[in-house]
């Protein structure tokens, strides 16, 4: 068995619209090993969240989604599997975190009854009482204050930051060997986002687990990833260690982002053109160190 | 000129003078915002800061007449505003918010959506407004041939671009930009930024910058003003704010910043290490 959790291989999707086909993603490769943090940066548009959304089997059903290229999961072909085995998967060896954690999670449902749901996924016979206990534990080992109010709580009684906290332990509640976070500090506020990302990395670090990290966030990429790929319309534009990419930016397209980021040292606004031609430059891979180390 | 508010004028362009906010729901009472005292003066960024539940967006509401004080006066060019202000108050200051595309009416062309600003307020000869419309988009940096256009036919960086257009409409001085690039990519925040300071420089145009940003703070503002839980922590000159901040709010605030690079995390690292502010 290969040390690689995940692995995309040429990984192209295009959009059925109107008889014609827009490609979104092209030839995408991505590789993660056991227990490591990679990031998936770009803008809005760029194809981050469907890669995600692929690789959790999340986009098949769409009618007019055209998928081609291969995705290993722990050394599976994921396209042989079929949509229970994929189904199975989710929650269990693979889970997600959302962006904006108060929508993720149901309105109607206690946080302790949303917890159960998870645990059942890993365990079905695990029974309530068994369920609550676990996840108390689990909610204690975060540092939250009073589990047990929080697990009889409904979500809209909960902060942003808590209800992103029990997202966290929810998504690593059955030690899942792939975790993919989607922008998971997005809509929180700064101090909180800084208390997430401490906390995710403490769990992963503690359970080995392995990260797709999607963000547009360079800064949070900085603190969180040991590697990255810089995603620009659909292509992998540059990937590297997180400290290569940020200190030697190769692509144009890299260099551009990293000159707009404002610095809080300050400097002033620096000035970007427009979108140029140049952007279309081959891919720069910084090498070793760039792809996941079996 | 009777009808817009005098520009010409020393002293502060804004004063905002111990006001209170306290908003009653049932026998619940919240108290926004507690005491506030600042003066803006003419020609600054003024940047307003906190984390959500602070008062920032409460305190751009009362500025902009939305809903009246419970306490204090809020002053425009030495006259206080009144709790219902007129015509000749709203034109006065304007307002940039954070979704362009909520903020501009998806019914209405881009042209038809800046010159209702020029019709409400009677701005240039009703023959002339079309070739105003069509200045304003110069000015932002689009071609004048987007007024035909529909908001979503534009991306998000052209949209603010045009709410930014329709706030100059007005011809005011002072400009209250509600998170304005935080919807934005980096590389469509950095041209809308490097816009608004050229706006600024070239109309002497006076803004109170609310953000959460505070990269962005640190290379826009004259001077930043540190809201917590309703209350005005701390107010200073930008570079003084991010070298010397003197509570432990602001500190933790600047120190909790994801940063691209060593320089910013040495500086990060030198206000988080004196105490560990964060509860």
């Amino acid at each position: 068995m290969t040390a690689l959790v995940l692995e995309i291989i040429n990984l192209n999707l295009s959009f059925a619209r109107h008889g014609e086909q827009t490609a979104v993603l092209h030839d995408v490769c991505l590789s993660i090993a056991r227990g490591e943090r990679v990031a998936l940066v770009g803008e809005s548009g760029s194809g981050k969240s469907v890669t995600a959304r692929i690789v959790l089997g999340l986009l098949g059903e769409l009618a007019s989604a055209r998928i081609t290229g291969e995705i290993r999961f722990e050394g599976q072909d994921l396209g042989a599997l079929s949509p229970a085995g994929r189904h199975a998967l989710r929650g269990t060896k693979m889970s997600m975190i959302f962006q904006d954690p108060t929508s993720s999670l149901n309105p109607a449902y206690t946080i302790g009854a949303q917890f159960h749901e998870v645990l059942r996924r890993g365990a079905p016979k695990i029974s309530a009482k068994a369920a609550k206990e676990r996840a108390g534990a689990m909610l204690a080992g975060i540092s939250m204050d009073q589990p047990d109010r929080v697990l009889g709580s409904y979500p809209f009684q909960l902060s942003g930051g808590m209800n992103q906290r029990v997202m966290i332990a929810m998504a690593l509640a059955n030690t899942p060997s792939l975790l993919i976070a989607d922008e998971p500090g997005t809509a929180l506020d700064v101090t909180v986002q800084a208390q997430t990302l401490k906390l995710m990395r403490e769990l992963v670090e503690d359970n080995g687990t392995a990260v797709l990290f999607i963000t547009h966030n360079i800064g949070v990429v900085r603190e969180f990833a040991d590697r990255v790929y810089v995603l620009y319309r659909g292509r992998i534009v540059e990937k590297g260690a997180t400290h290569a990419v940020l200190t030697d930016a190769r692509h144009p397209y890299t260099r551009a982002l990293l000159a707009a980021v404002p610095r809080l040292t300050g400097g002033g606004i620096a000035d970007i053109g427009e979108e140029t031609d140049v952007f279309a430059a081959p891919m720069f891979d910084h090498g070793p160190g760039a792809e996941a180390r079996p | 000129m009777s009808k817009t508010m005098s520009k010409t004028m020393s002293g502060p362009i804004l004063k905002v003078d111990k006001v209170g906010k306290t908003f009653v729901q049932g026998v619940h009472q919240v108290e926004a915002l507690a005491d506030i005292s600042f003066s803006v003066m003419a020609g600054e960024c003024f940047a307003v800061v906190g984390e959500s539940g602070s008062g920032k967006s409460t305190l751009a509401n009362l500025i902009l007449g939305i809903y009246p004080p419970t306490t204090g006066t809020i002053s425009y060019a030495g006259e206080p505003l009144p709790a219902k202000r007129q015509l000749v108050h709203r034109r006065a200051i304007q307002l940039v918010q954070q979704n362009p595309l909520s903020a501009l009416n998806p019914k209405r062309t881009i042209g038809a959506s800046l010159r209702l600003a020029l019709d409400v307020h009677g701005i240039g000869a009703p023959s002339e407004r079309r070739d105003i419309v069509g200045g304003l988009l110069e000015e932002v940096g689009l071609p004048a041939e987007f007024a035909s256009r529909a908001p979503a036919a534009l991306s998000g960086g052209q949209r603010q671009r045009v709410s930014i257009a329709r706030a100059l409409a007005c011809q005011s001085a002072l400009l209250v930009l509600d998170e304005p690039t935080s919807a934005l990519d980096v590389l469509v925040q950095a041209r809308v930024l490097k816009l608004l300071e050229k706006l600024r420089r070239k109309h002497n145009l006076t803004y109170i910058f609310i953000t959460h940003d505070l990269c962005v703070v640190r290379n826009i503002a004259d001077r930043v003003a540190v809201f917590e839980k309703g209350r005005l922590i701390e107010l200073a000159a930008t570079e003084t704010l991010f070298t010397r901040p003197q509570t432990p709010y602001t500190r933790a605030l600047i120190s909790a910043v994801p940063v691209v690079s060593e320089e910013e995390e040495r500086l990060r690292q030198r206000l988080g290490e004196p105490q560990n502010a964060i509860g």
